[in-house]
């Protein structure tokens, strides 16, 4: 049913209807929205399941860590400083191969404080062996949610759902809120492989040694390979229930475009906008929005941008002493392609600066009126 | 169909998930030594001069194991209810718990454990030795002598003991008086010894002229017949004097009269004082008269601080040197003594006249008990000369056949424990004698030393359990206090003073049960294992097993920290490198 | 014969790789006993970590959750969380933490645990240092201990934290000291605190550790018996945070404890007065603590 609510009600709508167990967040804005809600659920008996208002964020994670563990379907959702603090955890959730599912609110990062849209915070936990997929509404924030949970399942490996801070989090926009009759047709009740009991006991976690260790690291990426076409299959299924459909990428205008925006996020739906406009001035250009980040679907990416003269990456996020992480990955993935267009990097709406149609716009006619790249990244909308 | 989708495909999942038990890592081979189960001497067994197990005799009891208790007694001494009840226990004074709070009572213990076991004798009793054909011949019933016979029975040699008297006994029978021993102990414990296989001729007393004629019988000889004949003081007026030992001889016959007035005892060992203990019974006011102090009195302590309990009264440093009669009473002269500061022979400080310094006593009786010999020339043990074994309780002679000496005839302590400790070397000796030679009775006897000895154990003789045990004599350092809390003596109810003195009845009750059981906690088990489980509780290797409720180590897996030999209450493991 | 109060059955395999005598061992060795098979350990990095077994060994029949160093607290709420939303109210959860994972980096957790009164048995094995990787101080680890982050002349200055008396602070339903020196009584607080579902039980055993303390492997129940004996380590028990029962008086100087360990050899006897008084001190106010407690 069509609902009017904010991007974290969509987050925690889809955790209800998916029947998580077992929650455990600590609060930080801008996700406290989401586990207030869940709060409410779980208070009143909505959902038949325990949140633990834990003491931090790494123990936020470790609880439900230590909950799939035992094989309940579990979620956390954090921000900036909480994911920061998690780090540690993230690695032990991946390796340890638990389809945990979390909601991170993309928020920069202190000093100095700042609340707002950024999105330095999940990249830099882009080693850790999370997938992680970014939405652009709060339609797709719902249906990643519910994806996200058949997907770690299918593949024993933790899924990150990424949101702007408040563009995607705060803002109400209408969004389709599934019957739980459906959502049951497409999420069965988990059945897990790790189920930690005392009936057949056995050790986690256990010393692993140097003849050993690399084989299990090797089958995290092995899993991690496995990924695109799980989600493929995913998708298909849900786009039989629910008729929407998103894929890893989504190129518009791409077949014919000389240069191609990479965007992320709500700045997608600023850049559909950008692009059409720039079209009906007749400018061949084109939009690729990147979902998957991790895996990153390099396949994909060399195949959609190969063509194009010259791509130019939007980045909500820095590497300090490197570049945009986004940018950083495209140039990697396109190295050894046979075609590999020059990429621009842009540095745009950090620390919730607006990423708003003019930006969009003068960063494509900068990208078609340089010959060559001055800079590896180029800073937009800098006031001084 | 989702659901099913998922687990019929594999996917790469190798993670640090285990179940297979660490027992395939052999940890014993980080060990550089290694615990083992070492038994170890108890002071209290080698203390005794019969050996008995003590250590073990405790432990039993305080597992309620009554009949076993009184099994591992029977091993090394047939008489418990009787030495519980006379013998001078120099068990309790080396008790290691002493070092804690007070020694533990093992002599009333003996006694209830004797008084109480109870089960068919049969079983009780140690397993005999097929008889060998050979027959031994013994001369005086008394503990010596029986004891020859119980162990010699149980060596395989038939054996007859000839007693002067009516009844059996010696000195049990006919000298202790009955609050110290009464005469249904002693009948009880000599019926074992008869059922046990041996025989017992009474009225027949020993001539050296029986004896030349009986060579022809017997294989051997063991002469136990005690000091018959008591020594004279070698005074004027001294035929006015009593016996000592035909008085306390006559009470045991039944012959029970009052006696009035007062009564002088001259001398200080235990005959003495069972002389003067009777009288008061008898109605008599008793002095004891002893040339020397007190303290050098001969008889056992405990004796004399009863008979003072009971009013006996002490003159210590007087010496008779006459009686003379004086209207239906006595006048002893008595010496006053003094002491010099040179000692005897014996190492017992030497005492002169002081002076002419003389009193007299007025009394209504003189008992002397200064001491006693043997009765007849024969019964004397050979000196020191070859062709002589002189054995530490006994002596040996004599080639074909063997001549065996023992009990007070050759004993340093006269005692009847020590009589017994007689017996038993001279049963082991002849034994050794017939099967390897006269050549191999010291060896072979110090085979079944206790600790140091002199104590024998038949066990070790025998080749039981007791003959792999360490000689190594545990000390109170050796003890782990930790297990072990303050607990008094548990004491024995006892018949009040004024109310002792009235009749001939035992003085103190056998131990309850449950004083029993209070008392046994209290030892410490000295040097073998009481199977505490500490050994095993504590091991972090969980290499200690328990198996037919004995304990062993797992080599695989032990890796020699020593725990459990460290905190083992009594000493019963030891540490050996590791080879 | 076996001892009547101690379970004689072991959850725990031999060929494990703690040291010789190592106190922690035997600690969970007690500890199993009394709860039972149908426990699941959690784990955090610890000495425990390496003794329950490389991969593919563990050295426990119960099943191990090995987590972060900080989490052993926040982990096993977690899981306890899952067991109930499966119905499973017969498992244990027990975590099983060093002095490191308990009083420096897993404070918070084990706080946020209580505060919460999560059904959980939360073990400290308390060797007083960090063991596991070569002996540095923790906030466990006793004024007047060397340490290898504690050398020669900067020998830990500053005393022990009391994590029964913080945790009692925080009302917890159970809280209670126990040492390997004291197998009955160390069963009989587990025993007791495996009935006192509900909220959280919290038990801080003492475990010697020969390697770090620098004493002979023999020694390692003996050391943790003087402990007791000199009020250094008392045995006690709070209920809600507010009744106490002492289990053990002691009697002796603390001197017998501290004279015989290499981590305490360059102590004074200045020093050995100083540490006497604060041991009197900390004995004085749980005295006091118990009095009270008998009083209401």
């Amino acid at each position: 049913m069509k609902q009017v609510i904010e991007g974290s009600h969509a987050v925690s709508e889809a955790v209800r209807l998916a029947k998580v167990q077992v929650m455990s967040a600590y609060p930080i804005t801008p996700q406290t929205h989401i586990v207030e809600a869940l709060s409410e659920y779980c208070a009143d008996g909505t959902m038949n399941a325990r949140f633990l208002c834990v003491e931090s964020e790494h123990s936020a994670m470790a609880a439900v860590i230590g909950a799939s563990s035992a094989g309940v379907r579990t979620f956390t959702a954090t921000s900036s400083q909480g994911l920061a603090l998690m780090h540690e955890l993230l690695h032990w959730a991946a390796a340890a191969r638990l389809p945990i599912v979390m909601a991170e609110v993309n928020r920069a990062l202190a000093p100095g404080w700042n609340i707002w849209m950024d999105q330095t915070d999940s990249l830099a936990q882009r080693d850790t062996g999370w997938i992680q997929l970014y939405c652009e509404d709060g339609q797709e924030v719902l249906d990643t949610t519910l994806q996200a949970y058949r997907l770690a399942e299918a593949i024993n490996l933790p899924v990150m759902v990424v949101m702007d801070a408040f563009f995607l989090s705060h803002t109400f926009e209408p969004v389709d809120v599934p019957d739980q009759e459906l959502v049951d047709r497409f999420l069965p009740p988990f059945s897990p492989r790790i189920e930690i009991n005392t009936s057949d006991p056995f050790a986690i976690g256990q010393m692993a040694p140097p003849n050993v260790y690399m084989e299990m690291r090797h089958d995290i990426q092995k899993a991690m390979e496995l990924v695109p076409g799980i989600f493929t299959g995913v998708e298909q299924e849900f786009t039989k229930i629910f008729s929407r459909t998103y894929g890893p990428v989504e190129k518009v205008l791409c077949n014919d475009a000389e240069i191609i925006m990479v965007v992320t996020g709500t700045a997608a739906s600023t850049c559909r906008e950008v692009i059409s406009d720039l079209r009906s001035k007749d400018e061949k250009v084109g939009m690729l929005k990147l979902k998957m980040f991790r895996p990153f679907p390099t396949d994909l990416i060399r195949e959609y941008l190969g063509r194009a003269k010259k791509i130019a990456v939007v980045d909500r996020n820095f590497s300090f002493g490197a570049s945009g992480i986004f940018a950083q990955e495209i140039r990697a993935a396109l190295c050894n392609n046979n075609t590999h267009p020059p990429v621009f990097g842009y540095i745009a709406g950090l620390g919730g600066r607006d990423v708003t149609p003019e930006i969009l716009s003068e960063i494509y006619w900068k990208t078609k009126n340089s010959p060559i790249l001055e800079n590896e990244s180029v800073w937009v909308g800098l006031l001084d | 169909m989702a659901a099913k989708q998922k687990h019929a495909e594999q996917i790469p999942l190798f993670i640090s998930r285990s179940n297979i038990s660490t027992e395939i890592n052999k940890t014993g081979s980080w060990r550089f030594v290694r615990p083992k189960y070492h038994e170890k001497t108890a002071p209290c067994s080698a203390a005794c001069p019969a050996g008995e197990d003590i250590a073990r005799i405790e432990m039993l009891s305080n597992q309620g194991r009554y009949s076993d208790a009184l099994k591992t007694i029977l091993l090394e001494n047939p008489f418990p209810s009787v030495c519980g009840r006379v013998c001078f226990h120099p068990c309790e004074t080396v008790c290691n718990r002493a070092g804690l709070d007070d020694p533990v009572a093992i002599h009333d213990l003996e006694r209830f454990i004797g008084d109480t076991a109870d089960g068919d004798e049969l079983k009780l009793t140690p397993k005999k030795l097929p008889e060998n054909g050979k027959t031994v011949c013994i001369v005086g019933a008394g503990p010596s002598g029986l004891s020859a016979g119980y162990f010699l029975s149980q060596l395989g040699y038939v054996c007859d003991i000839y007693e002067a008297q009516s009844e059996p006994g010696g000195i049990l029978r006919w000298g202790i008086p009955g609050y110290r021993l009464p005469n249904a102990v002693v009948a009880s414990e000599i019926r074992r010894i008869i059922n046990f296989g041996v025989k017992i001729i009474c009225n027949t007393p020993v001539t050296q002229d029986f004896l030349e004629k009986a060579k022809v019988r017997y294989h051997a000889f063991f002469i136990g017949c005690g000091y018959g004949r008591s020594l004279k003081m070698n005074i004027p007026g001294e035929n006015m004097a009593l016996d000592g030992l035909e008085f306390l001889n006559s009470l045991r016959d039944g012959k029970i009269e009052p006696i009035n007035g007062t009564a002088a005892v001259i001398g200080g060992g235990n005959t003495a004082i069972d002389v003067a203990r009777s009288l008061v019974r008898l109605g008599a006011a008793a002095t004891l008269i002893y040339r020397r102090r007190k303290q050098d009195m001969p008889a056992f302590k405990a004796e004399v601080e009863m008979a003072v309990k009971e009013g006996v009264k002490i003159k210590e440093l007087f010496s008779p040197i006459r009686i003379k009669e004086d209207a239906g009473e006595y006048v002893l002269s008595l010496q006053l003594m003094k002491t010099s500061d040179m000692k005897t022979d014996g190492g017992r400080v030497r005492v002169i006249p002081d002076g002419k310094a003389i009193r007299h006593l007025r009394v209504q009786k003189i008992f002397t008990a200064i001491g006693a010999e043997p009765s007849a020339s024969w019964q004397f043990p050979p000196g020191e000369h070859t062709g002589t074994l002189h054995l530490s309780h006994c002596t040996l002679t004599g080639n074909n056949p063997p001549f065996l000496y023992g009990g007070d005839l050759t004993n340093p302590i006269k005692s009847v424990t020590d009589a017994i400790a007689s017996g038993k070397q001279a049963a082991m000796a002849i034994d050794i004698f017939f099967n390897q030679g006269r050549h191999a009775v010291e060896n072979g006897l110090s085979f079944c030393l206790v600790g140091k000895g002199p104590a024998l154990s038949m066990e070790r003789y025998m080749g039981g359990k007791r003959s792999v045990r360490d000689s190594h004599i545990v000390s109170y350092g050796d003890i782990n206090i930790d297990y072990f809390s303050m607990a008094g003596r548990v004491k024995t109810a006892s018949i009040e003073v004024n109310h002792r003195i009235r009749s001939f009845d035992e003085i103190e009750a056998t131990f309850t049960i449950s004083q029993a059981m209070e008392e046994t906690r209290r030892c410490f088990n000295c040097g073998i294992c009481n199977a505490c489980d500490n050994c095993r509780i504590f091991c972090p290797e969980i290499a200690v097993i328990l198996q037919d409720s004995e304990r062993r180590i797992n080599l695989d897996y032990c890796k020699g920290c020593g725990i459990c030999v460290f905190e083992c209450p009594r000493n019963a493991m030891g540490l050996e490198e590791e080879s | 014969m076996t001892r009547l109060n101690i379970p004689d059955v072991d959850y725990m395999y031999a060929g494990h790789v703690g040291c010789p005598g190592c106190g922690a061992t035997i600690a969970m060795r007690f500890a199993l006993k009394a709860l039972g098979d149908k426990t699941i350990v959690v784990i955090p990095a610890c000495c425990w970590g390496v003794i329950a077994g490389p991969y593919p060994q563990s050295s426990l029949k119960v099943p191990i959750l090995q987590t972060a160093f900080a989490t052993a607290g926040a982990t096993a709420s977690g899981l306890r969380a899952a067991l109930d939303m499966k119905g499973d109210s017969e498992t244990t959860v027990m975590a099983w933490a060093g002095d490191g994972g308990t009083f420096d980096i897993g404070i918070q957790a084990l706080s946020g645990a209580v505060e919460r009164n999560e059904d959980i048995i939360y073990v400290c094995y308390d060797n007083e240092a960090y063991m596991n990787t070569g002996v540095q101080r923790s906030s466990a680890t006793p004024f007047g201990t060397r340490t290898t982050t504690t050398p020669g002349k900067g020998w830990k200055k500053t005393r022990k934290k009391n994590m029964v008396e913080i945790l009692a602070a925080h009302r917890i339903p159970y809280a209670a000291t126990a040492s390997i020196a004291y197998p009955e009584d160390m069963i009989q607080k587990f025993e007791k605190a495996l009935r006192m579902k509900g909220g959280t039980r919290f038990l801080h055993v003492f475990a010697t550790c020969p390697t770090g303390w620098r004493i002979p492997s023999e020694m390692s129940v003996k050391i943790a018996r003087l402990a007791v004996q000199s009020n250094v380590f008392p045995l006690y028990e709070v209920t809600d945070g507010v009744d106490y029962t002492i289990n053990i008086k002691g009697y002796r100087p603390a001197s017998d404890y501290l004279k015989v360990q290499g981590r305490f050899k360059h102590l004074t006897d200045e020093d050995f007065e100083q540490i006497q008084n604060m041991v009197d001190e900390d004995w004085g106010v749980l005295l006091l603590k118990t009095s009270r407690s008998q009083k209401s």
